[in-house]
């Protein structure tokens, strides 16, 4: 019951409930307050401002006055006057003739003919104002009196409360309607402001890239979003954590494994160099030439698997960054160039500038493509006896090329492998956005490593 | 005499490498954990470190080292290969060897580091030249007569004497000799090798010492 009366459901119903409440509390107020002005109005005015009671009074009145002079009739006159101030009165005597009018405003003939008293009732009957005609005395001899009363005097007391209080009342209206107005405003407003907030809650990321907690302030239903909102994001750092423990797991295991390969690789080394140092039959210098070979190529597979499981995983280190590509290439090559020169290789380097040298690449992951290349040229294409690193640049592309004068790439090699070298080449190529072409024949192989502008 | 701090665990290789070490002429000690390290760094030139020991590991070790003593270098020779493991160990050793190595590479590198720390006071024959590591006095063997270098000829030499055998960049050699970086058609480098060339070379026009390696920069060779 408490969880109710915190959620939003709740606040809504109590605007709507107020809302109706007020209107009809106000509807009411201003019943009350009518009647009682209209109360108050009809107290202060004759109760008696009615047609019908007017009419009477005025026929009784008239039928009592016997043997009208002018002095009776001024003097009944001036006692309805001072009743109906807005009244307006005359008298025609038996002969037709107007003899006394009191306050009378529109043009009325001194002789009244029998057709003139006759269009006269004609247009009166029912019209503007009200027109009351009497008989003097009980004989009818002394002529009639009339009674004329702007209809407007009639009106009932709404309608004047109307016009007096009228725009009081629509603004007490308005009024109300304009706080119902601001406070479903407010209380929409509101839970706008919070919807919104939490989507950006949702849609920012700190510096680890999950979403951060927010703080719950209230306990209605947005709050309890909020609330599951956190307790998600808490689940995904937990997860996330998880994750990274197992890569961290992963990568030790790897790391390891490739450790404790290397370690026995060693030991057959320093055997090996110390053998080299024996007094050695021809054939005992060749095997051992033979059998640091192998370990060389050990060594080699053993970085090519332990980076392809990396690789394959995405979990081998990567990082863009915007470098340089023909000095990194150069510096590369110089590292490079020692081992050439050492087998007799013909080395030929023409590395111009690009239009833009910036490449956005993980250096590390050049340098290994590079190895890989040139380790390739020297263990495949020690035929050729030469080594070419050049850049190209054409309207679509930038490049850098690699070229020997092996015997392809369709020649067996003795010393070809799983071709696991190449693979990884083509992974980190494809994941950094190059392309790479390779064109292999009898006479050579060139590696054209692109980036497209 | 040289001396080397050497910590591996591994026996067959530990005896290895200590035995060829001390047939090059160096004193090697060689421990096979981090304990009581304090009680061997007071007096040795370089320290060669494996990183899988028992108890604290080797990029602990190097970098207790690195603090207490600045200028030794430090050659991390280990069986872990990955670029997370070459860039911690790189973070503050001065060189990163994986296993199996060859012994004349690990010999080749620690006469690197040694040169590069001038911990060595041999004197080096360059051609016809004599060159004193440890002051970097050149000596022509055929006149007998010490050869003056200006300042930045100085530190372009000294430069290469630190990189011996290696080939140099032309964006490595500005920027490790003038601190700047290096302007594409910039001939101010060229210039002063031409220079350095006249005083070193017996030849300038045929250079044997100061090497061009057409496409990619320069070296000085043993």
């Amino acid at each position: 019951m408490k969880k109710f009366f915190q959620s939003l459901l709740a606040k809504y119903m109590l605007i709507i409930f107020m809302a109706l409440f007020l209107i009809q509390i106000s509807f009411l107020v201003i019943g009350l307050f009518v009647l009682g002005l209209a109360e108050n109005i009809e107290d202060s005015k004759d109760n008696s401002r009615d047609y019908g009671v007017i009419e009477e009074k005025w026929h009784t009145e008239a039928a009592q006055i016997e043997d009208a002079s002018i002095d009776q009739i001024k003097q009944h006159f001036e006692k309805w006057k001072h009743e109906y101030s807005e009244a307006s009165m005359f008298w025609v005597n038996e002969s037709g003739i107007l003899t006394e009018a009191l306050d009378v405003t529109e043009e009325i003939p001194t002789e009244w003919t029998s057709a003139f008293t006759a269009k006269f009732i004609k247009d009166r009957y029912g019209g503007e104002p009200f027109t009351v005609i009497a008989f003097v005395g009980n004989e009818e001899k002394d002529g009639f009196i009339v009674l004329e009363l702007p209809r407007e005097v009639f009106q009932p007391p709404i309608q004047k409360l109307y016009d007096r209080y009228g725009n009081l009342l629509s603004i007490g209206i308005l009024l109300i309607i304009s706080l119902f107005i601001i406070v479903s405003f407010l209380f929409f407003w509101q839970i706008r402001k919070r919807l919104l907030s939490l989507q950006d809650a949702m849609t920012t990321r700190d510096v680890v890239g999950m979403p951060t907690q927010i703080k719950v302030k209230k306990n209605d239903e947005i709050g309890q979003l909020e609330q599951t909102f956190n307790e998600m994001v808490k689940e995904l750092r937990e997860s996330k954590h998880r994750e990274q423990e197992e890569e961290q797991l992963r990568k030790e295991l790897i790391a390891n494994l490739s450790h404790d390969l290397r370690t026995p690789l060693t030991k057959i080394r320093s055997q090996t160099y110390s053998l080299g140092r024996e007094v050695l039959t021809t054939g005992g210098k060749q095997s051992l030439k033979s059998i640091e070979n192998s370990v060389v190529d050990m060594d080699r597979l053993i970085e090519n698997l332990m980076s392809y499981t990396l690789l394959m995983a995405s979990k081998y280190k990567y990082e863009l960054k915007e470098i340089d590509v023909v000095r990194y290439i150069r510096e590369c090559l110089a590292s490079w160039y020692p081992a050439f020169e050492r087998e007799g290789f013909e080395i030929e380097i023409y590395l111009k500038s690009f239009s833009s040298n910036q490449w956005r690449i993980d250096p590390f992951w050049l340098s290994r493509i590079i190895d890989n290349l040139l380790q390739n040229i020297l263990r495949h294409a020690r035929s050729g006896k030469y080594v070419a690193v050049k850049t190209e640049s054409t309207s679509q592309y930038d490049a850098i090329v690699i070229m020997d004068r092996g015997k392809g790439m369709q020649y067996k090699s003795s010393k070809k492998g799983a071709g696991v070298g190449l693979s990884i080449v083509d992974m980190m190529v494809q994941e950094m956005d190059l392309v790479w072409e390779i064109d292999s024949g009898k006479n050579g192989t060139t590696i054209k490593i692109k980036k497209f502008k | 005499m040289i001396n080397i701090l050497y910590i591996e665990d591994e026996e067959d290789i530990g005896s290895w490498v200590t035995n060829d070490l001390r047939k090059r002429g160096y004193d090697v000690t060689w421990l096979k954990d981090g304990e009581h390290l304090e009680r061997y760094t007071t007096n040795i030139d370089i320290a060669i470190l494996d990183v899988m020991l028992p108890g604290l590991d080797g990029f602990s070790i190097g970098k207790r080292i690195k603090k207490e003593i600045t200028d030794i270098p430090i050659l991390m020779l280990t069986a872990r290969t990955a670029v997370e493991d070459k860039l911690e160990g790189l973070g503050f050793a001065d060189d990163y060897l994986t296993k199996p190595f060859h012994p004349e590479e690990l010999a080749a590198r620690i006469e690197v580091l040694l040169r590069r720390f001038q911990k060595n006071d041999k004197i080096l024959e360059l051609k016809h030249l004599k060159v004193h590591m440890k002051d970097l006095r050149i000596i022509d063997k055929n006149t007998n007569e010490e050869i003056l270098l200006t300042g930045k000829q100085y530190y372009l030499f000294q430069y290469f004497i630190r990189h011996l055998n290696q080939i140099l960049t032309k964006e490595q050699l500005y920027e490790g000799v003038w601190g700047e970086t290096y302007m594409e058609g910039d001939k101010t480098l060229m210039v002063h090798i031409r220079y350095l060339r006249e005083k070193l070379e017996e030849n300038p026009s045929k250079p044997s010492i100061i090497e061009t390696i057409r496409g990619i920069g320069y070296r000085v060779k043993v």
